[in-house]
């Protein structure tokens, strides 16, 4: 209440008062049942996940490789036109030294996130993952890494079928 | 496909499916406890009156709608109604097919602003806009102080 108005006009009800039915009532569940969907490039991107491959969309007016895919070229504002397989090796674009997990509880050792950006896609172009097998004092900017899968029976068509990205050994492409 | 095709089902594609719990109470509010406190414990229907426009209000509400004034005064429906439209229905509100078709009805009281939307309680083929009808109500330990308490209107029976 405000230091004018101690009690506003109406009647009070208190949730109790509904739930033990002192005032006459309506009760309703709708059925609001939805499928969300992750529209056609990005379902396609998923499972080709499963299939521990990345894809991406060309648009072939600007010539560049979108990654992740999408049906649309917002350059260009007209539909991409093809799919194309590129690399699961990239380069860090930025990271993060997290301490915090994702429920936000502190953690003392801290887990690596950030985007890298993949080889055969447009530059820049990329994905936000986790980044592993490197220390917190290793890991910088521009670090080649590539994709640590996981074994192909535990993929779901998630961005979790990646472990992380693991820095790219000697000779390894 | 091309963006200007819309996909307009979600399933075909990846995707989650789930429901939305949007759970809800409404109350009656003041002038509706009235009435359904009447029909659950007395089994009369009211109608709340504004004595400077000499107009009665069905379902009753608690303000005026001509005059703005807070109405205070209820009223005894009459028995009898006059159905004012009728409809028959094939589906149900989620759109399933009925095993037998519902007929509804409008159904407006002499001198009463409103009226009460409900089953009219005849075959199909004789709904019709006119018939004199009155609510057949569920018995005493059967309300529960909502509009299901009447089960539907009944024609009037004739003396004839």
């Amino acid at each position: 209440m405000t230091a004018r108005i101690s009690r506003w006009p109406g009647i009070e009800l208190r949730a109790a008062d509904l739930i033990e039915g002192k005032v006459t009532q309506t009760r309703f569940r709708p059925d609001a049942k939805y499928a969300w969907s992750a529209g056609e490039a990005m379902s396609r991107f998923l499972e080709e996940l499963q299939n521990g491959r990345f894809i991406a969309r060309t648009c072939h007016k600007c010539e560049r490789i979108l990654f992740p895919p999408r049906m649309f070229c917002e350059e260009c504002f007209r539909p991409t036109d093809a799919w194309t397989f590129i690399h699961d090796t990239g380069t860090i674009e930025t990271f993060s030294v997290s301490y915090l997990d994702t429920d936000a509880k502190r953690i003392t050792e801290p887990i690596l996130v950030g985007v890298v950006s993949l080889d055969g896609a447009s530059p820049k172009m990329g994905m936000m993952h986790y980044f592993g097998g490197m220390t917190k004092d290793e890991i910088r900017i521009g670090m080649p890494v590539k994709a640590e899968w996981k074994p192909p029976g535990d993929r779901r068509g998630s961005v979790l079928d990646i472990l992380y990205f693991r820095p790219l050994r000697e000779g390894e492409r | 496909m091309t963006f200007l095709d819309r996909t307009t089902d979600a399933r075909k594609f990846r995707h989650w499916e789930g429901n939305v719990e949007a759970d809800y109470i409404y109350t009656s509010g003041v002038a509706g406890e009235r009435f359904f406190i009447a029909l659950r414990d007395e089994g009369r229907m009211l109608a709340s009156r504004c004595t400077v426009c000499k107009l009665d209000y069905l379902p009753p509400r608690m303000f005026c709608e001509d005059c703005f004034a807070e109405l205070t005064e209820y009223v005894d429906v009459a028995q009898a109604g006059r159905v004012a439209a009728v409809t028959v229905a094939h589906v149900d509100r989620t759109g399933a097919k009925l095993s037998h078709p519902q007929v509804w009805a409008f159904v407006t009281f002499e001198g009463i602003r409103g009226g009460l939307f409900h089953r009219l309680l005849v075959a199909p083929k004789l709904a019709r806009a006119g018939l004199s009808v009155q609510a057949r109500l569920k018995p005493r330990d059967g309300r529960t102080g909502t509009i299901a308490d009447i089960e539907g209107f009944e024609p009037v029976h004739s003396r004839f």
